[in-house]
């Protein structure tokens, strides 16, 4: 009966900390990444199950008139004057494990246009995000580097 | 039981809406522009300026040509007098053909991006009342034809957040060949160009570079000028590589787009004596023609996407004969080469139409 308990106990903790261990390479992706271009940084968080993005910060964040910059080119007209701030660029991404997101979608302001993606941690501080149409074959991959924010003393 | 139903259905209804329109969180965005890149990454500059027009990585296309005439030198044996007959003039009823390209990226990063490309191009002639023609050119064309089949090689090295490189590379295989009887790849032709250029800011690139090309109908070494600007107002833009073309560009918004310019076309084709049409003209020395054929396209071209990433692109405008000359041989004559070509013709100047179905790039 004692063998049977103890048997059972470690079957719990080599679960829980299989899954810890599962959490915790998923949220390495958790913090603020700068796009290949530098013009934006965006800060990745998980919603429920779920990682996304959103713009915290753009290079140049107002337009030629200098008011913030809005998602003007977006194919819906009531997004139009949604600020980019803020905007959540990538959503619905789940850890596939080998350091890998997928299932998710990214928004490119510059065109208002949505590409299937997927994520991957090749270091601690890149990403490689690939955006594709359809097949992974027509795609571009943009490296994306962990940004660092300075505490405000 | 009915309850819990209810708060785990609000609950992933809220859930939808905050996945969809994460824009009014209060946070203050300011504690992000003092950061700084970890670990060594160094940042590279993009291939594109702002509201450039996308790249096509699968285009089905039809070229169509209306009709003109042709003044087709003689360069048949002289006459008993030793006189050259004076050209021939025949009308070619329009000109038509598919135009299909892929220009797929197989290595796709921030510090160099690699493209392989194929293309097939063809062009049909229609020559009125061929029974009275008796230039073996104009015949040849009649019935087979020109088509160019080529692959190519596009890769873009940035060095940093300036500086880049372009480099093209590509083989052709011209000639008045059917698909079912390819010419033999002895006749196959290399084109490279390698554009040294700078990224000023988001909206100028410029650059020099040299081009060994056959656009002009021949080989030629030639330098070039690459210089992709848009405007403040990003209503209008700049697009060229001078002198193989260059587009005024007007935005309308990033998805529809409007071009004015022009672009030189071109290739050597290797005319084979197919149905011995040369026999007459060229007793012994009838396997080794080239037509040399260049032309000028002046044009308005609209792009625009019609759904997500499936772009239309309509061009119509001039194309403008630059060279439709016959040679003996592939060989270098360049800008000062005083070599006389078998024969020397000119060609009429007709309006055409272009239209293509593209899937373009992220």
């Amino acid at each position: 009966m004692k063998l049977r308990f103890f048997t059972l106990l470690s079957m719990l903790f080599l679960a829980a900390t299989g899954a810890g261990a599962q959490t915790a390479e998923a949220d390495a992706i958790l913090g603020v990444w700068e796009t290949g271009s530098g013009k934006a940084r965006v800060k990745i968080d998980k919603v429920g199950e779920k990682y996304v993005g959103k713009i915290v910060w753009l290079r140049e964040p107002n337009n030629e008139e200098g008011k913030p910059k809005v998602d003007k080119n977006n194919p819906d007209e009531k997004m139009r004057t949604t600020p980019l701030l803020g905007y959540r660029m990538l959503k619905d991404f789940n850890y596939s494990g080998e350091k890998t997101w997928e299932d998710g979608t990214i928004y490119d302001p510059e065109n208002g246009s949505t590409y299937s993606c997927e994520i991957t941690m090749t270091d601690e501080n890149t990403l490689d995000v690939r955006g594709f149409i359809g097949v992974s074959v027509f795609g571009r991959t943009d490296v994306w580097k962990r940004v660092q924010v300075k505490k405000k003393a | 039981m009915r309850s819990f139903i209810l708060v785990v259905g609000m609950l992933a209804g809220l859930a939808a809406y905050a996945q969809e329109t994460d824009t009014t969180e209060v946070e203050d965005y300011s504690q992000y522009a003092d950061a700084e890149l970890a670990g060594d990454a160094k940042r590279f500059a993009t291939q594109k300026v702002l509201d450039q027009s996308p790249n096509k990585l699968i285009s089905i296309g039809y070229d169509y040509q209306s009709s003109y005439f042709m003044d087709l030198a003689y360069f048949g044996p002289p006459d008993v007098q030793g006189l050259i007959a004076s050209p021939e003039r025949v009308t070619n009823s329009f000109n038509s053909g598919l135009r299909l390209g892929a220009n797929v990226p197989v290595i796709s990063r921030n510090n160099i991006i690699v493209n392989l490309g194929g293309n097939y191009w063809e062009t049909r002639y229609d020559i009125e009342n061929p029974e009275n023609v008796t230039n073996p050119l104009a015949l040849s064309l009649d019935r087979y034809g020109l088509r160019t089949m080529g692959l190519s090689t596009t890769i873009f090295k940035p060095f940093n957040e300036k500086q880049v490189l372009f480099v093209l590379a590509q083989a052709d295989l011209n000639g008045n060949y059917s698909l079912a009887d390819i010419q033999s790849l002895k006749y196959t032709r290399y084109s490279v160009f390698a554009i040294y250029g700078w990224k000023m800011h988001d909206r100028l690139m410029y650059g020099f570079g040299l081009a060994r090309t056959y656009r002009a109908g021949e080989q030629i070494i030639l330098p070039l000028f690459m210089y992709n600007y848009t405007f403040p107002s990003r209503k209008w833009g700049v697009e060229s590589i001078f002198p193989a073309r260059a587009h005024l560009r007007r935005t309308f918004n990033p998805r529809s787009m409007a071009f004015f310019g022009y672009e030189l076309e071109g290739q050597t084709y290797h005319i084979a004596n197919r149905g011995n049409e040369f026999d007459q003209w060229l007793p012994n020395n009838a396997d080794d023609l080239e037509l040399r054929r260049g032309e000028l396209r002046i044009r308005l071209m609209y792009e625009r996407s019609i759904k997500d990433f499936i772009w239309v692109s309509v061009q119509a405008g001039l194309r403008y004969n630059w060279r439709f000359n016959l040679d003996q041989g592939d060989f270098y004559r360049g800008f000062t080469g005083d070599q006389p070509y078998l024969a020397e013709n000119k060609i009429g100047n007709p309006l055409y139409i272009n239209f293509s179905i593209n899937l373009v790039s992220p």
